[in-house]
């Protein structure tokens, strides 16, 4: 028996044990349950889905919802690379607070944000006031209530998501190779497109992965800012769970856009079997074409080296130096325009929650702070942002340890297990976070955990790690294999070579994984309100009833002081360097000497 | 490479202190309810508030019961979820009279014992009120309200749904509530626009009901789809003339707002407190339930907070400057429209309810 698991464990696909047992016992055991609900088991019949393809509102909005989906996503993505590589391609203070910006909006709550949206764009709003104050309109524009709207409020919310990926992928990948594919004469264009680009597809894919199936359960955002037809699927499927709940229906609809999502995540190439590219052999065999490809470049250089050496690099450089001042500044712009985009609506959030009016206003008529003093003087709100960063910060333990181990353990796997296993661990993020929901608590029920806040970490871990492993794995795909070899090849164990080799070199992927875990569980409001047997408040689940009832700004001031978090995070970062910057400095003179 | 040290250390030592405290929590089991202790879902806001001053602390005085209220609404996926797996966790729930009667008819509630009620309080309560599986409270209306800076007192505004729809005499931006929900819509509003009379309008006529909507349908500016969405769009003054839930509107007007409420034709809508089936204190619920309905304790709560009592003796305990502010006031009451929530659970031969057909036509309109 004994033999039996070290030998599982030895094993790549072992490391996934822990993150496929809480996902079945959670999750997996009630959603198969629910499938054959849908299915009308035992008597097998396909009535479900053909009553709802019979419906041509279905077929139409499961096209819309798709393509809503995949706009957003290529927004994202248009947006989100460029300003992941130009923070990748700042210096390490610069990048640290950049990414802070980045993270900064995704904790402002969604529905806060949503109500800054619409007092910037709406028909008496921002925009409209300005311009018409100015001149330059006589009515105000309808820049609300209308698809574009509802893509400018689902990039906002998604573009950290597709970044942080990104940033994670890009920070792996060795500046050396498309320094060296300059210096034979490749164009920054070609350089970048031939070099820098392929290497970065992981990245990318991961990014785009999980933007898109986010957006295929969005649907509080096109309600509140699209107008009548911007409709989605989890419209719909969210009116059928308020009115009847007929639990064969929702599966249906909910195995409908599972499919729908694992068909055009598989037609786009987005799967992650090709993300991580290189299985076991492949990897090896890309290796050496590497190498010789590398010993290639070392002999063109050389021989460049020779004769014209001199000559190209002074003119290189030259030209170099005009270059980058033009896309410096071009990048600059780029990054501050994506930052303000990013950050105006928390801007306005904090405005709002200085307000001293019984609403949200913006501009507020007076100012005050007894929105912060309803925040820290009731009991309940504090009692639920404490149980909220307990929850939180178990969930982001808990899903990043097995998460990545999964990821680690995938990596190595056969490419068909490993994309079917892949997909089986983000089922909790693809379907309807409703019917999630409603697995996770058939699931809790019989482990006998629903009110519990150890039930609440495990239902929300579901879908966190998912997302740890979409992150780690893109951060591993980049990942040379070699360098652990190198270290078992010296002697050192397994866990050893893990701990000393690869989770150094995987952190970033690691930490973005954690980070996003942690938020995933902090914003988390359909499945908590479910599994939490209406005795445990978290920070959401208290907003979202204070959001529901009486839009008072004291939303606005949690938000507020939510997004405080990582600037205090910054501000600490920050001093340590200095200090250790002064010991730097202390010491160097005693070297010297 | 120091820097990333000691950022690493300084990260190990913050969050290796926040784990220990989270995981120390989470073992903790289950909050545990000593028997008889009643579970409440009470609402939230300022209604939650309400609740608590004039039904649950009074009632734990009376009785010694202890109730743990909870500021938050339950729905029918988590009672169905609850009495099914035979973990009930609530006591009483406050739900809409839509989902009271879909629970009523998959068999999910206790019957309400009415044998433990007064006389004078049960003959306070109206018909509608009083219902096997459950007991009304409060009553609500959804309202034509104005922006009196758009539509001021002493000019022509449109009174009734017909002069809404009349776009060319009343020019302005309007709104009106999503039909989304299906149980909640403008149905009653569309057809009271084309015509029929407010006693003939059940069964609702689905298909007038959309060829009314299509008139409507290219000046309305904003479907909303929750209380809170109506009340901010008021505030923001962002509308001219539109549909809104009573309360929301009265809350801005108290505040000084240029918003003004059309009684006429109101639609009145009410919710229920029911008991889900097989909960561990059902007779102490009872009681919670009997509580509720008496007119001395309805009048307590409209002091602190205005909705339309259920008990027509709760009237006579109150101010006329209040008894005013209320959808059930006599004289609004005669032209207002009592939504017919029976209609709406009613089972076709297709084995659909009419609030299910009302989802899938509506989803197929909006997208035409």
């Amino acid at each position: 028996m004994m033999k039996l698991f070290q030998k599982l464990g030895r094993m790549p696909i072992g490391l996934t044990i822990p993150a496929f047992a809480i996902l079945l016992v959670v999750f997996g055991i009630p959603i198969v349950l629910l499938f054959l609900a849908s299915i009308n088991a035992p008597a097998f019949s396909a009535t479900n889905y053909l009553g709802f393809f019979a419906q041509t509102a279905n077929v139409r909005v499961l096209f819309q919802t798709i393509e809503v989906s995949v706009v957003a996503t290529s927004i994202c993505l248009i947006v989100g690379y460029p300003t992941a590589y130009l923070i990748v391609a700042a210096s390490k203070s610069v990048r640290i607070t950049l990414i802070a910006l980045v993270i900064i909006p995704y904790l402002t709550s969604g529905l806060a944000r949503t109500y800054a949206w619409i007092v910037i764009l709406g028909d008496r709003g921002v925009i409209n006031n300005l311009l018409l104050q100015l001149g330059v309109i006589h009515s105000p524009l309808q820049l609300i209530y209308n698809t574009m709207a509802v893509y400018i409020g689902m990039v906002h919310i998604m573009l950290p998501v597709m970044i942080l990926p990104l940033v994670s992928a890009m920070m792996g990948i060795d500046r050396s190779l498309t320094a060296a594919a300059r210096s034979m004469g490749a164009r920054p264009l070609t350089a970048f497109w031939r070099v820098f680009f392929p290497l970065s597809l992981p990245g990318v894919r991961a990014g785009s992965l999980l933007v898109f199936v986010f957006c295929l359960g969005f649907y509080i955002t096109p309600a509140a800012l699209g107008g009548l037809r911007d409709a989605m699927l989890s419209t719909f499927i969210a009116a059928q769970v308020k009115n009847s709940f007929d639990i064969s229906r929702i599966a249906t609809s909910a195995f409908i856009l599972l499919a729908i999502a694992v068909a055009v995540l598989f037609l786009l190439g987005l799967d992650l079997a090709s993300a991580q590219g290189r299985t076991a052999t492949t990897a090896w065999k890309s290796w050496v074409v590497r190498i010789s490809k590398l010993d290639m470049l070392k002999r063109y250089f050389s021989r460049f080296s020779d004769s014209y050496r001199a000559k190209l690099w002074t003119t290189q450089l030259y030209q170099a130096g005009d270059d980058s001042r033009l896309s410096n500044i071009v990048g600059t712009m780029f990054v501050l325009l994506v930052m303000v985009y990013l950050h105006s609506p928390g801007l306005i959030v904090i405005i709002m929650s200085f307000s001293s009016g019984t609403f949200l206003e913006f501009p507020p008529s007076s100012i005050s702070l007894q929105w912060y003093q309803t925040f820290f003087g009731d009991p309940s709100w504090r009692g639920a942002a404490w149980t909220s960063i307990q929850i939180g910060v178990a969930v982001a333990i808990l899903s990043t340890i097995v998460g990545t181990l999964a990821a680690y353990g995938l990596n190595r796997t056969h490419p068909r297990l490993r994309s079917f296993l892949t997909m089986t661990i983000l089922t909790p993020v693809t379907i309807p976070v409703i019917v999630v929901a409603i697995a996770s608590y058939y699931g809790l029920v019989n482990l006998g955990l629903i009110g519990s806040r150890t039930g609440i970490v495990l239902a929300q871990s579901t879908g966190a790690t998912g997302i740890v492993v979409v992150i780690v794995s893109a951060t591993l795909a980049n990942f040379d294999r070699t360098l652990e070899r190198a270290a078992k090849s010296m002697r050192a164990g397994p866990l050893q070579t893990f701990w000393r080799v690869t989770l150094p070199l995987i952190r970033p992927g690691v930490i973005g994984g954690a980070v996003f875990a942690f938020l995933h569980s902090f914003d988390e409001v359909v499945i908590t309100n479910l599994v939490s047997g209406y005795s445990i408040r978290t920070l959401p689940l208290k907003m979202w009833e204070n959001i529901r009832n009486q839009i008072d700004p004291t939303i606005a001031a949690v938000s507020s002081l939510l997004m405080l978090v990582p600037v205090l995070w910054l501000i600490i970062l920050y001093l340590t360097w200095w200090r250790s910057r002064l010991r730097d400095h202390r010491s160097r003179p005693e070297l010297e000497t | 490479m120091r820097s990333w040290i000691n950022r690493r250390r300084f990260m190990q030592a913050t969050s290796s202190a926040i784990a220990v405290g989270a995981l120390s929590s989470i073992v903790r089991p289950a909050s545990a309810q000593s028997p008889g202790e009643l579970r409440v879902t009470v609402g939230g806001g300022d209604v939650g508030k309400a609740t608590i001053e004039a039904f649950v602390k009074p009632f734990e005085a009376e009785t010694g019961i202890k109730v743990t209220p909870i500021t938050d609404d339950s729905n029918v996926t988590a009672i169905e979820l609850m009495v099914k797996s035979g973990n009930v966790t609530l006591d009483v729930c406050a739900v809409g009279q839509g989902t009271a009667l879909t629970l009523d008819r998959k068999g999910l509630l206790e019957k309400i014992d009415y044998s433990i009620y007064k006389k004078e309080e049960l003959d306070g309560l109206y018909d509608f009120a009083k219902k096997p599986f459950g007991v009304s409270w409060p009553v609500y209306s959804y309202n034509m309200v104005y922006n009196t800076e758009s539509f001021p007192a002493g000019k022509p505004r449109p009174k009734t749904w017909a002069e809404f729809w009349d776009v060319k005499k009343f020019p302005g931006v309007r709104t009106l509530v999503s039909g989304e929900g299906g149980s909640e819509g403008p149905w009653e509003e569309a057809l009271l626009a084309d015509g029929v009379p407010a006693d003939k309008l059940y069964p609702l006529d689905i298909d007038r009901v959309f060829r009314s909507l299509d008139k409507i349908k290219p000046h309305i500016r904003k479907w909303w789809s929750s209380g809170s969405e109506i009340q901010q769009m008021l505030a923001d003054k962002a509308i001219d003339v539109g549909q809104s839930y009573d309360g929301r509107a009265l809350l801005l007007v108290d505040q000084g707002a240029p918003i003004e409420i059309n009684r006429n034709q109101a639609k009145l809508q009410w919710d229920f407190f029911v008991i889900p089936k097989g909960g561990p204190n059902v007779q102490n619920a009872q009681k919670f339930v009997e509580f509720i309905s008496r007119a001395d304790r309805q009048a307590a709560f409209l002091k602190t907070f205005v909705v339309g009592p259920t008990n027509r003796n709760a009237v006579k305990l109150i101010s006329d400057e209040i008894a005013r502010k209320l959808p059930t006031y006599p004289d609004y009451m005669q032209s207002s429209v009592l939504m017919n929530s029976e209609w709406y659970n009613d089972v076709g031969s297709d084995g659909l309810t009419n609030t299910e057909r009302l989802i899938q036509r509506w989803n197929e309109w909006i997208l035409q």
